[in-house]
């Protein structure tokens, strides 16, 4: 396989931090090596929350990374912030849905202690790298998944974030979704035997988010 | 102790757990600490596991507190640990004099933050001068810098026996990347792989006197000026002495190389990321990393300049902290040239450090 570098960018309390985690656990799980970084800051909530996964065959560098291959954006202000990790090989996996940014409850997700980074116009400004503007990657590169609609209208806002992690999982094929399965069980054992329901659903919404980009792919071959 | 099959496993946890883990493992004690970002969650973990063990844990009122409440622990023959970061680093620094002046094995891990003062939680390599040389004294401190979850635990468990081995402080210095962070590493029981029981007895000897050896009078102040250097000259000889034994390095390439480029900690994993991709590429560029910074690995640095032409790229996420120690040990091999990627308190990736060496060989 080839190496991966991925940025996923949110609202706190989008879910973002355990998109990341049970991304990197899954690769992990499969034998790759992996690395999770967020990009924590001293608010626990409000902001952008930033997360860094690298997942490859080979020992993996720094934990963070100027050029993504992959930029998950899921609402306007992560767009901005995240552009920085656009390159023209960069696939940029944003929803086209998103009015409201759906939350995501500690009680199903939890993890995102270190969602935030400092306030938005300090860490733009005071960013190091080069920026450009954000959606200039070749459309051959974006992909858009209407996460928030689908969430809402077919399983539960919550869950959000499992049908981005499923459309990373299509879009990358880094892990198969069995595996991430296998790491959601992993991290959410208690809930899930609490409420079965919960596992219904953010394995149904890991589907969902696969067969978007699976549909889009087909269509546009 | 835990058995031997706990603890040998794979596991994909955060540098902080990490830490926790290592101590445990090593059979340390007791830790005494005070919260501050980003190393809170080595209390949080051994807090959760250490009482299970019998081990103690403590929260003091202060950073100063911690520091000397590991030190009674310590001279009482307990191996105690602490842990701190930014602002608590300058506090300790107190009790760490106190701990050198009386050459006692206290271990401290650092997970570096932005500086000066508050500053940021989140990262940098600003704290190399404060762990090497902090205290109003002359450094006899050991300082190991790691640059992976596998480094974090295998120095936390050597710490405490080199602390014990040689009576000095010993740090492993890490960052707040490294804390934060989740990556595999393989966990074991320290046993399998040569370490025995850390090497501790009472310091101070018995009340009781029961067979043991008698009581000492360990002194950190003194009347006269010639006391005080018969007895910092013998702690001066004996780290000299032991600095050969407990130097480490990583150096990776070759004679006739064009380039060297010196980083440590996480930067250092950026660095032979780069180096790695540009010798692949066929460049003849090396990479010398510092293991210990505290005794600095001198002798090696100098071979290292020499199989490089002299030529020199120190990189870190510090405004010349390490390139100060680069430039001191460099003196008595000649005039290298240098060239410096300094951010302090920012990260710097493997991106970065290529681009500064394609420049620095085109110059």
């Amino acid at each position: 396989m080839r190496p991966w570098k991925i940025v996923a960018a949110g609202e706190g309390g989008q879910g973002i931090q355990a998109l990341a985690e049970t991304l990197a656990l899954a690769a992990y799980r499969a034998g790759l090596q992996s690395l999770y970084i967020p990009n924590f800051g001293i608010e626990q909530r409000g902001g952008v929350s930033l997360a860094f996964v690298q997942i490859s065959p080979a020992p993996i560098g720094s934990p963070k990374f100027l050029r993504a291959d992959l930029v998950a954006a899921l609402s306007p202000r992560a767009l901005r912030r995240s552009g920085q990790y656009l390159g023209p090989e960069t696939f940029l996996l944003y929803d086209n849905s998103l009015i409201d940014a759906p939350q995501i409850s500690d009680e199903v997700v939890g993890l995102q202690s270190y969602d935030t980074i400092a306030p938005e116009a300090f860490a733009e400004r005071s960013s190091y790298r080069d920026r450009r503007p954000a959606v200039e990657a070749p459309s051959r590169c974006l992909v858009a998944v209407a996460a928030s609609d689908l969430a809402r209208q077919r399983l539960h806002p919550r869950v959000f974030n499992m049908i981005i992690l499923g459309a990373i999982v299509e879009i990358t094929g880094a892990v198969t979704l069995e595996q991430v399965k296998e790491a959601l069980e992993e991290k959410l054992d208690r809930r899930f035997k609490k409420d079965p329901r919960l596992r219904e659903h953010n394995f149904a919404a890991l589907e969902l988010g696969a067969a978007a980009v699976k549909e889009k792919a087909t269509a546009q071959a | 102790m835990a058995k031997a099959a706990e603890l040998e496993s794979r596991a994909f946890i955060t540098g902080n757990e990490v830490v926790a883990r290592a101590a445990l493992a090593a059979g340390a004690d007791c830790m005494f600490g005070y919260p501050i970002t980003p190393q809170n969650e080595i209390m949080h973990h051994w807090r959760r596991l250490a009482p299970q063990q019998g081990r103690l844990f403590m929260q003091t009122e202060d950073e100063l507190s911690a520091g000397f409440a590991t030190i009674g622990a310590v001279i009482g023959g307990k191996a105690c640990f602490s842990a701190t970061a930014g602002p608590g680093t300058v506090l300790f620094q107190e009790p760490l004099s106190m701990a050198e002046m009386m050459r006692l094995p206290v271990v401290v891990v650092v997970q570096q933050r932005g500086g000066p003062s508050t500053a940021t939680v989140i990262y940098s390599q600003q704290e190399l001068n404060l762990v090497c040389f902090g205290g109003n004294g002359e450094g006899l401190r050991l300082v190991y810098s790691t640059g992976s979850h596998q480094e974090l635990y295998d120095y936390t468990i050597k710490a405490f026996h080199m602390a014990w081995r040689y009576r000095f402080p010993t740090f492993v210095l890490g960052d707040g990347y490294q804390a934060k962070m989740r990556e595999p590493l393989q966990l074991y029981d320290p046993a399998e792989r040569g370490f025995g029981p850390i090497p501790k007895e009472p310091i101070f000897g018995s009340v009781r006197g029961e067979g043991e050896k008698p009581l000492l009078h360990l002194r950190n102040s003194f009347s006269v000026e010639e006391e005080l250097s018969e007895v910092l000259g013998r702690h001066l000889e004996d780290y000299a002495r032991a600095a050969p034994e407990l130097v480490e390095h990583e150096f990776l390439g070759g004679a006739g190389g064009e380039l060297l480029v010196v980083a440590h900690g996480i930067v250092g994993r950026a660095a032979r990321q780069a180096v790695r991709e540009l010798r692949a590429a066929g460049r003849r560029v090396n990479f010398f990393r510092p293991i210990t910074l505290r005794p600095f690995p001198e002798e090696a640095l100098r071979q290292a300049l020499e199989m490089s032409g002299g030529a020199v790229l120190v990189a870190e996420s510090a405004q010349g902290q390490l390139g100060k120690l680069v430039r001191l040990a460099a003196a008595e091999w000649g005039r290298p040239r240098y060239r410096t990627l300094y951010r302090p308190g920012v990260g710097i990736t493997a991106e970065d450090i290529a681009a500064e060496i394609e420049e620095a060989i085109l110059a």
